[in-house]
């Protein structure tokens, strides 16, 4: 702990604070998640241990964020990442309008990036959301808080997960009806619902309730039946709700604004069975990144600051390089009070 | 994936001497604190000095293996049936440990019990600690008091596991095998045949070094390898052709050499005789025991502030569990 230096708080985790700091030795800045342990009856937390897991066993990649230390401290640890000046949440909530398409493109394309690696590490995230997608001051979108991170084994059909993962809005529907088996379609629902979000300018589902939050997706996708979503009976919650029939709203006037392409792509993102959901690395390849407007380079990207703060000028005085010298000193008389006599 | 793993980069040696060394290295560190601290007089232990009650190397190896064998004999009978994968892990835990840590500094009994728990909970076999700890054959008190041992060490464990927290196990590609060979080795009529000798080779060579040496891979290979040449299979064909290692002579006889080490340790592993167990656990009782306290410094990197009452208490506790509590 000694090698840091603490200069503020950034904001409060699943498991605890995040701090930023300052490695002293190096000067770098970094993001401090403490992890405490107050000697909860099951020891430390299965979510720190299922972050520390996920990040210790994957080579870098530049769109997830890198654990970089992990060290003991008091009567806990604390994970040490590498500092992101803010998230996705934020470009959504302090843009105006909706953002360009070029613009929209580069984050899918470096969100479908990272989500290819975890799928191909063999990690679900299982909790994409805007705030999980962190900003780099160059504008690069890494995925970042994998406490909910499972690693996934193809052969083990036994296993059973818990359902009660992912923020209700990114939540995948066979989730919502109590599944205990699924697999990396959860995440992909999630990117879904996000690549939305980023057409639109606002959430796709935003429901208030786990059963409202399923009345959301209906409403769109139309009442799911046996013919579009044949496993849909055997989930366990499947049977113990029912809705009125409702027929699928096109996408396309969901997301008024998109293009062709754009549509097409999240509608393969967003369909019930999720084995029909198309993969990352599949979904990388899709025309709509490949036809213009071409995905903006990264340094083309809003960077809010952290807290929603509008970005303020870094200098009081501008400077110019043909500006006459005497303009640019500061006025004596003004400083006057402050000398000392010489 | 193994190739990224920690396993690999930073937990598989090239050696059984820099295991040795490191195992020495731990056992000198001890002493040197004990030493250090005056508890213990400096002095040769043919003197009749008191350093002559601390276990060398050889005799902490034999702990850990007493241990090692009372851990797999404790995961293999837990309730709700354990998978393999979770016992594979708190084994390989527990070797970790004792790797860079001295049994005199840590008591194993509690380490090999928070093995258990730490691999239960990252390899995400959910059970709640207090189904943990009724498995311990205990009254609810004393199971209570193991869980705030376990507890207590917990931190501890992950700390000089370095934070390193997934096991590959052979037992992974150990069916992976099975599947290629039913796949693309027709020489073999039924590869199942050899499931029974491969999966108690797996169970010798989980007692062994083996982990710390070679790959979940190799191991789970050899394991099939072995179990052919006992039924009187050659498969060499399948090295040569199937896994493409007939251009490939380096790569050939450096798996060969390994396969070769591996039936070896084995072959040499000799479970610890019960008697030599009994006087070393004797002395190991003394290394802890309050008068000595020689792993006094250890108790506020657990986390207690007040050590008294620690000394006082674990005293009883220890006193109130010991081996013989775990249902056999």
């Amino acid at each position: 702990m000694d090698q840091y230096s603490i200069l503020g708080r950034i904001g409060e985790g699943a498991h605890g604070i995040v701090f930023k700091a300052k490695n002293i030795e190096t000067g770098e800045t970094v993001a401090l998640k403490k992890v405490a342990l107050h000697k909860p009856k099951d020891g430390i937390p299965n979510q720190a241990l299922r972050e520390i897991k996920a990040l210790q066993e994957i080579e870098e990649n530049q769109h997830v964020v890198k654990l970089m230390d992990v060290f003991p401290h008091g009567t806990g640890f604390v994970l040490v990442f590498e500092y992101m000046l803010s998230d996705l949440s934020e470009v959504i909530r302090n843009s105006e309008q909706p953002l360009a398409d070029a613009q929209v493109k580069s984050y899918m394309l470096m969100l479908l990036k990272g989500v290819e690696f975890c799928h191909a590490n063999s990690i679900m995230h299982r909790d994409l959301k805007p705030a999980n997608l962190l900003i780099s001051s160059t504008g690069q979108l890494k995925i970042a808080d994998f406490g909910l991170a499972r690693i996934f084994t193809r052969d083990d059909e036994d296993r059973l997960y818990s359902h009660q993962v992912a923020t209700r809005w990114y939540r995948a529907p066979e989730l919502l009806y109590g599944a205990r088996k699924y697999d990396e379609g959860v995440d992909l629902w999630a990117v879904g619902c996000i690549f939305a979000e980023l057409l639109n300018n606002s959430p796709l589902f935003p429901g208030v309730n786990d059963i409202e939050q399923l009345c959301c997706v209906l409403r769109v996708l139309g009442t799911p039946n046996q013919k579009i979503w044949p496993e849909s009976v055997e989930l366990p919650d499947y049977k113990k709700i029912s809705f009125k029939e409702k027929l699928p709203i096109p996408l396309e006037q969901v997301v008024p604004d998109a293009s062709p392409q754009a549509v097409q792509l999240l509608k393969q993102f967003l369909v019930y069975p999720s084995k029909q959901r198309v993969r990352a690395a599949q979904a990388l390849l899709h025309p709509y990144f490949f036809t213009p407007p071409l995905p903006a380079h990264h340094s083309e990207l809003p960077i809010p600051q952290r807290g929603g703060k509008k970005t303020c000028p870094q200098h009081q005085r501008e400077f110019h390089v043909e500006q006459p010298l005497e303009e640019a000193l500061v006025d004596r008389e003004l400083i006057a009070p402050y000398l000392m006599d010489f | 994936m193994y190739h990224s793993s920690t396993q690999r980069r930073h937990w598989t040696f090239r050696s059984e001497e820099e295991l040795s060394r490191r195992r020495a290295d731990a056992n000198r560190r001890f002493r040197c604190k004990a030493v250090a601290n005056g508890k213990v007089p400096d002095g040769p232990p043919e003197g009749g000095g008191r350093l002559f009650c601390l276990p060398p190397p050889h005799e902490e190896l034999t702990i850990c293996k007493y241990y090692e064998k009372r851990l797999l004999d404790f995961c293999s009978v837990f309730k709700p049936v354990m998978p393999r994968s979770v016992m594979g892990s708190a084994c390989m835990y527990f070797k970790r440990f004792y790797l860079n840590n001295s049994v005199m500094e840590y008591h194993p009994r509690v380490i090999m019990l928070t093995c258990a728990f730490l691999a239960c909970k990252v390899d995400e076999f959910n059970v709640s600690s207090a189904q943990f700890v009724g498995n311990l054959r205990e009254s609810p008190l004393g199971q209570e008091k193991a869980l705030e041992q376990i507890l207590e060490y917990e931190l501890l464990l992950i700390q000089q596991l370095n934070f390193h927290l997934i096991v590959h196990n052979p037992y992974r590609p150990f069916e992976g095998f099975l599947i290629d060979l039913k796949t693309r080795y027709p020489l073999l009529e039924n590869p199942e045949t050899l499931r029974k000798t491969a999966d108690d080779f797996l169970s010798r060579v989980a007692l062994t070094d083996a982990c710390l040496l070679y790959t979940p891979s190799q191991i789970a290979l050899t394991a099939i390898l072995s179990s052919a040449s006992r039924a009187g299979i050659s498969m060499e064909s399948y090295l040569s052709e199937s896994l493409m290692l007939k251009e490939n002579k380096a790569s050939l006889s450096q798996l060969l050499d390994g396969m070769k080490c591996m039936k070896n340790l084995v072959k040499k592993y000799e479970p610890p005789h019960l008697e030599e167990v009994a006087v070393l656990k004797q002395k190991l009782e003394k290394c802890h025991s309050p008068e000595l306290a020689l792993n006094a410094n250890t108790k506020k990197r657990k986390g207690y502030e007040d050590d008294e009452y620690f000394t006082k208490k674990s005293k009883i506790e220890e006193d109130e569990w010991t081996d013989d509590d775990f249902i056999e």
